[in-house]
């Protein structure tokens, strides 16, 4: 269970660098990056970002590395498609299946090395917020910012429960599994058939219990948020500007050369 | 001593009609150690959720000093306040996204100030010895742990009465003796502490007043040696007599102690050994037990090495959370973190020189109890009390 996303984000280097400074780096290189039409500005976040998670967090790189591969597998997918199937221009690559060329025009390669781009830069900056920065400071920064006090609260609950359904569900499969429930395609989706509705059924008593846990404690419709930590720093606000500042420089100036040409 | 907690004539039925408490009529008493025990299903926790008004009773009443409950929203905030509820599985009671939040949910809804929220919250955490957990989230904590933070979620709320569904199950053996000492710290600041148990020694060790639960109906009430004298009801109830009480009983069968009374714990039954084989001219050395009081002044490590030098002690214990951190703190190296006090005696009887670390009413308590040992076997143990170490410097500033 050590993999989790949420266990780095409470121990990292970056842990008690100021969540709003994270949290406003991570969210403008996420706008940056699936707003930019050319694949620089992307590449150049997610790299940046990259070598912010694992040199300053102190992240180790084969984790990020395997958690990058799984948006960068979809990604590749879907821009294998949008490659063949796209666009105009000159042939760059052909080839002959069954009789018919199949090949990559000019347009359609640069939009599918733009799709992996944007989504490596949004990846990027996710993980980047998501490994530095626990949600518990992430709500008290939604309530600074006047979210309605339900869907914080209902957020707060959720991301709890989570770990408690994880935990349960990891615990259903074992028992599963230790009767052999995974044997065979079949048994496999019958198992996660009960598994699921067998987790619909504890999540349902759950509530009813969190029910009588809240009014036992004379829920009256409070719940008390953490404080915010320490403000940002001198130092690290300018590296931040500097960053975007640069992540900002490199967009518009291959936006204005109307669009590198696969650079 | 006054009747804090009432039932009387209290049944209650589940929706579908089966009867789950029947005519259960019980007195508790202010400031005492209560164990309810009884086989599953014998209506224990059901009993517990009636006395803060989680469940309401078909028939009957529940009575807090001497008023019954209302069941309007104002009378059950206060009762919830009142008697604070610390349910067995952790994870049903920790709701919030990190401890301190949760700590603080009590308090935050009860209408306090925010600067009062934080206080209490503080504190409670402080007490129950996680102080510096504030942000951590529940996944992240052992068990032992996610139960300390439920008891602070109560604390915060400053109960007079504490009601805790099986506290010890699923803790490791050190966790749980832990939980049960803060109890006991707890109940020596005068909180009336109820638990649910089946864990027969615990509640036979720990409990002033064992309540048995059969059948929703108590079937017997009393201390320890007088439930659990009741062979034929205790198996019935599907329980087993404390491990002490069996040795007692085997002993006794061979006529090697004196078979009156039985024994409250592990010390008292060496202690019937004692008196029966070594005869009362013994003049055998016994050891010294220092009480070293920590709470004035704030020693630093140095004074407490001094300190600890001065009490020239072979065995050291910590009782008390506070008494604990300091002595981690310190690096001092403590031989007993629970049942500090009776394993103290143990060492004393048997020659060795003792230091407890404590605080507040546990120095009393300590010393009320070795009193109360000396007097019951007619040994005399010599109880020291030793200053504060941080006090001398204090007086010097």
């Amino acid at each position: 269970m050590h993999d989790l996303l949420d266990d780095y984000a409470h121990a990292n280097a970056l842990r008690d660098v100021s969540p709003r400074l994270k949290l406003s780096v991570g969210l403008a290189s996420i706008l940056l990056s699936v707003s930019s039409p050319t694949p620089a500005a992307p590449l150049f976040v997610a790299l940046s970002l990259s070598l912010a998670t694992v040199l300053l967090a102190k992240i180790p790189a084969r984790i990020y590395l395997q958690l990058l591969l799984l948006p960068f597998s979809f990604a590749g997918l879907s821009a294998a498609v949008v490659a063949f199937m796209h666009g105009s221009g000159d042939v760059l690559l052909s080839l002959p299946i069954l009789g018919y060329s199949l090949s990559i025009r000019e347009d359609g390669g640069l939009l599918a090395l733009l799709l992996i781009a944007r989504t490596l830069g949004g990846m990027c900056s996710l993980f980047f917020l998501s490994l530095t920065t626990p949600m518990i400071e992430i709500f008290a920064i939604f309530k600074s910012l006047h979210m309605p006090q339900s869907v914080i609260e209902l957020s707060m609950m959720i991301y709890r429960y989570i770990f408690v359904f994880l935990d349960q569900a990891a615990m259903i499969h074992n028992a599963q599994v230790m009767r052999l429930g995974d044997a065979g395609v079949r048994n496999r989706l019958q198992s996660f058939a009960m598994l699921c509705a067998v987790l619909f059924l504890r999540s349902w008593e759950q509530g009813e219990r969190l029910i009588v846990a809240m009014d036992a404690r004379c829920y009256d419709g409070k719940l008390e948020l953490m404080e915010q930590t320490g403000r940002a720093g001198r130092g690290e606000v300018a590296a931040a500007a500097t960053y975007l500042a640069c992540a900002l420089a490199v967009s518009a100036l291959t936006w204005s050369a109307g669009g590198l040409r696969l650079l | 001593m006054t009747a804090i907690l009432q039932c009387r004539a209290l049944s209650y039925r589940y929706g579908d009609g089966t009867p789950a408490l029947e005519n259960v009529s019980l007195d508790l008493e202010e400031g005492r150690k209560v164990a309810l025990v009884g086989p599953n299903g014998a209506g224990k926790s059901t009993l517990m959720l009636m006395f803060n008004g989680i469940l309401r009773p078909s028939q009957g009443q529940v009575l807090f000093r001497g008023e019954a409950l209302g069941y309007d929203a104002s009378s059950l905030r206060d009762i919830r306040r009142a008697v604070g509820m610390v349910f067995q599985n952790s994870d049903d009671q920790l709701f919030a996204p990190s401890v301190y939040q949760d700590v603080a949910f009590g308090p935050a809804n009860l209408g306090y100030a925010a600067e009062k929220v934080k206080r209490y919250a503080g504190f409670a955490l402080q007490y129950v010895g996680l102080a510096g957990y504030e942000r951590r989230p529940p996944h992240h904590l052992s068990g032992g742990e996610k139960k300390r933070v439920a008891i602070a979620g109560i604390l915060a709320m400053e109960p007079e009465v504490m009601i805790l569904d099986e506290p010890t199950s699923n803790l490791d053996p050190a966790s749980s003796e832990e939980i049960m000492d803060m109890l006991d710290e707890l109940n020596c600041g005068g909180k009336t502490m109820i638990i649910s148990t089946h864990d027969v020694d615990l509640a036979y060790r720990w409990a002033d007043d064992v309540v048995l639960m059969m059948d929703g109906r108590v079937a017997k009430r009393g201390s320890g040696p007088e439930v659990f004298a009741e062979a034929d009801l205790i198996r019935q109830a599907r329980l087993k007599p404390p491990l002490v009480v069996e040795i007692y009983r085997q002993l006794a069968a061979r006529d090697l102690v004196d078979g009156s009374r039985p024994p409250a714990g592990v010390l008292e039954l060496c202690g019937l050994l004692e008196k029966r084989w070594s005869g009362p001219a013994d003049d055998k050395r016994m050891g010294r037990i220092c009480i070293l009081s920590v709470d004035e002044g704030e020693p630093g490590r140095a004074e407490m090495n001094a300190a600890l030098q001065d009490a020239a002690a072979d065995c050291i214990g910590a009782m008390g959370s506070s008494a604990k951190i300091l002595a981690e703190q310190c690096g001092i190296n403590l031989d007993f973190t629970y049942g500090v006090i009776d394993k103290c005696i143990l060492k004393a009887l048997a020659g060795r020189d003792c230091l407890i670390l404590t605080s507040g009413g546990m120095v009393q308590h300590a010393q009320k109890r070795i009193g109360e040992y000396c007097r019951d076997l007619g040994r005399e143990i010599s109880v020291q009390r030793l200053s504060a170490p941080g006090q001398t410097t204090k007086s010097l500033k």
